[in-house]
């Protein structure tokens, strides 16, 4: 079948996927090996286990809640969705990973994974061996850094939105948020494709699904943004940081 | 990006159309009428309920799901018109239609779960065969059906119409009709002449037709549209002029000239009709030039393709604002919705799809009765299809493809994919018909008659090995 619309074609394909001596063009971790002169075959020395798995299909699962965490994976490729199912048997969105970004992070300080991780579209991951990954961090203080910062965004993300903030102030806080995660050299990040269904956004901002559509179409109307399907353009940058500074000083 | 864009601002249509008869005559070719592109013939059989159902979710997905549009197919009729190419089926058996209507509910039930409740539905239409062979309180039960399965919009722009034949169907149905919340009527008119009235099987009187479009306006329906037909047999220039100025008089707001296509191989009630009664090229092109110069001469305004307005009617004022779109059921101000077809033969148009109900009773009955959805053909549109279908829909309502902002959506150059497309223009732009700049191509006054060929310029599927170009599968140009 085919992919629902045409525009933005770069954003589908697969990160360039480095090759025996670079890294892949997403990977979060190659500037802090390259500075110290590590390159993947001399990782690969050090007997550090680097993947490549998928592609998974939408609606495949990576990991599930339980499972036992033994590797962290950047993904190079689509998008990851984390989720929860609470005692009720209701999907509770935990958050959403696009390429360059790492998940997994959340089950380092326990040896099972606490959550769900679902393919939204094509995904393709790149496994990293966490205890693989801890022994070479103690003699680079470099990847011993990232690894902290990619924890505490980690974190961050998931208590961004568990203020008591009003629906508008979500909204516009999860756009602002998603455009400088979508931002890439060859990207602007002005324009970006929300790659995950409208439910998942409403559930990940504790939001009815047509409340998400009714703020953008308020949004729409004011000259904030501009959506076409899943598409968002940012028009106002300026009063969509206003209205979201409540969430985003946090 | 797609070809129900909410948002079209384009440059508005400036040029006034010229009818050019000997331009029309040096481009007989048969072409598709772009209610959609890809056409009809590319559905194929693989795509079934499962596809449906995955569209149907993914155009939920969508940040803001566009709003639906409903579309109802009564294939009943109570006596066969020779002329027709729609897919009917004969009998004055009114229990047909209770079945049917039982049937009707069931689809409808069955479909409605496939979209989120808060789209809503900003137009409806009755179309057939002939809507009106079911009776105002079996309409009203469809009506009431989809109101519970779907949200109805109460916006005041919302178009809820039907097709109706004016012999069979009183003043009083009509304001029948206007209550169930139906703001827009059709009327099939095709030509008041008696001899051609009795070539096509439909005998229908002034006095009968007029009465309904003035039942119409005094129920305060928001539009009355009138279909005529140009190339009947025993058709002449002084009938179909009489004929004209009848329903000029009348007033409707919108107007229809359709050329009869005659295809007896794939219509069989048009074996009916003798070849030596229909007018030749040239009197075709004499009658459509003269619908053309009566309609304009009493201030309609040249819409596209077969299509006329009154200048204050929303077709007209979309046309102007740019907005104006296209689909299955002909012009609109309604597109960018998803559109969902009940009914035999029912075409719907959801996400990047295309799908069609069985042609045939038999297999729509049994889909339902096995309580599965009655998807028998379709296709999912990939991405040079929905770039084509983008340009064609330009091209179709603003007589005009803007370069840029298809560089910009879709992320092409624009002259390198469409070099083949460039080639093919080349002779039209000889021809005057099409004009090209660095921004834009623009059909010029004389090529806004001729819009589907330089639409077919565009057809994927006309150029491809299989080429199913010049040949009776799609009706005349003229």
């Amino acid at each position: 079948m085919s992919s629902y619309t045409p525009s933005s074609r770069a954003a589908r394909v697969a990160a360039n996927d480095g090759d025996d001596l670079h890294f892949c063009s997403t990977c979060t971790f190659s500037s802090v090996c390259s500075e110290r002169g590590y390159d993947k075959s001399r990782l690969r020395d050090l007997h550090v286990l680097v993947e490549h798995i998928g592609p998974f299909r939408e609606g495949q699962h990576i990991f599930r809640e339980g499972d036992r965490f033994n590797s962290i994976a950047g993904v190079r490729a689509g998008t990851v969705k984390t989720y929860i199912t609470d005692r009720n048997g209701r999907e509770q969105v935990l958050g959403f990973f696009l390429p360059g970004e790492v998940i997994g992070l959340n089950a380092i300080s326990q040896s099972r994974y606490p959550c769900n991780a679902i393919a939204l579209d094509e995904v393709l991951l790149c496994n990293f061996s966490f205890s693989k990954m801890s022994e070479l961090a103690a003699s680079m203080p470099g990847l011993q850094q990232q690894l902290f910062r990619l924890m505490s965004e980690d974190i961050g993300k998931a208590t961004l939105l568990a203020g008591d903030h009003t629906a508008d102030e979500r909204m516009a806080a999860f756009l602002i948020l998603m455009s400088r995660r979508y931002a890439s050299p060859d990207m602007p990040a002005r324009r970006f494709r929300l790659t995950m269904p409208r439910t998942d956004i409403a559930n990940f901002l504790r939001l009815a699904a047509e409340t998400v559509s009714r703020i953008l179409k308020r949004f729409q109307t004011d000259g904030l943004v501009r959506v076409e399907r899943r598409d968002v353009e940012l028009l106002d940058t300026t009063r969509l940081m206003e209205i979201a500074s409540n969430v985003l000083r946090n | 990006m797609h070809a129900r864009k909410e948002h079209c601002i384009l440059p508005r249509m400036t040029t006034t159309p010229v009818f050019d008869a000997e331009l029309l005559r040096r481009h007989p070719q048969y072409g598709p009428r772009y209610t959609s592109y890809p056409t009809a013939p590319q559905f194929h059989e693989a795509f079934g309920e499962r596809e449906l159902r995955l569209h149907a979710e993914r155009s939920n997905a969508d940040l803001i799901p566009r709003p639906i549009s409903l579309y109802v197919h009564v294939p009943y009729c109570f006596s066969p018109c020779f002329y027709c190419g729609c897919n009917r089926i004969i009998t004055r058996d009114l229990q047909k239609g209770e079945f049917y209507l039982e049937r009707l509910l069931r689809e409808i039930s069955m479909v409605a779960p496939l979209f989120a409740r808060d789209r809503e539905v900003m137009q409806v239409h009755f179309g057939g065969g002939t809507p009106n062979f079911l009776s105002p309180t079996q309409l009203g039960q469809i009506l009431d059906s989809m109101g519970r399965h779907f949200h109805f919009s109460d916006s005041p722009t919302r178009d809820f119409s039907i097709e109706i034949d004016p012999r069979h169907v009183s003043p009083g149905d009509i304001a029948k009709l206007a209550q169930l919340g139906l703001n827009r009527a059709s009327l099939g008119v095709q030509d008041f002449n008696p001899d051609v009235q009795q070539a096509v099987n439909r005998v229908q009187s002034i006095e009968q037709t007029l009465a309904v479009i003035d039942a119409c306006h005094d129920s305060g329906m928001r539009s009355v549209n009138v279909d005529l037909i140009y190339g009947l047999p025993q058709q002449t220039l002084e009938g179909f002029a009489e004929t004209l100025a009848t329903i000029i008089k009348a007033q409707p707001g919108r107007l229809a000239i359709y050329g009869y296509a005659h295809m007896p191989s794939l219509f069989r009630a048009q074996k009916q009709i003798s070849e030596e009664q229909l007018p030749d090229t040239e009197m075709r092109l004499a009658l459509l030039a003269l619908a053309v110069e009566r309609l304009t001469g009493a201030g309609y305004q040249y819409i596209g393709m077969d299509h006329f307005a009154l200048p204050d009617d929303d077709l007209a004022i979309a046309q102007t604002a740019g907005s104006l779109q296209r689909n299955f059921m002909g012009y609109t101000t309604h597109a960018a919705c998803d559109l969902v077809g009940l009914g035999v033969s029912a075409i719907s148009h959801i996400d990047e799809s295309y799908s069609q109900n069985p042609r045939d009773l038999a297999g729509w009955e049994v889909a339902l009765d096995e309580g599965r959805l009655p998807v028998f053909r379709g296709m999912s549109l990939d991405f040079d299809d929905t770039l084509r279908a983008d340009i064609i829909q330009q091209l179709m309502c603003q007589a005009e493809i803007d370069i840029e902002e298809i560089e910009r959506r879709y992320e092409i150059d624009f002259n390198s994919y469409f070099s083949g497309a460039r080639e093919r223009l080349a002779k039209l732009v000889e021809d005057g018909l099409v004009e090209i700049t660095a921004t834009h191509i623009v059909a010029t006054s004389k090529g806004r008659y001729l819009l589907r060929i330089i639409a077919m310029c565009f057809d994927n599927y006309l150029t491809s090995p299989n080429s199913h170009g010049d040949s009776p599968r799609f009706s005349k140009a003229v």
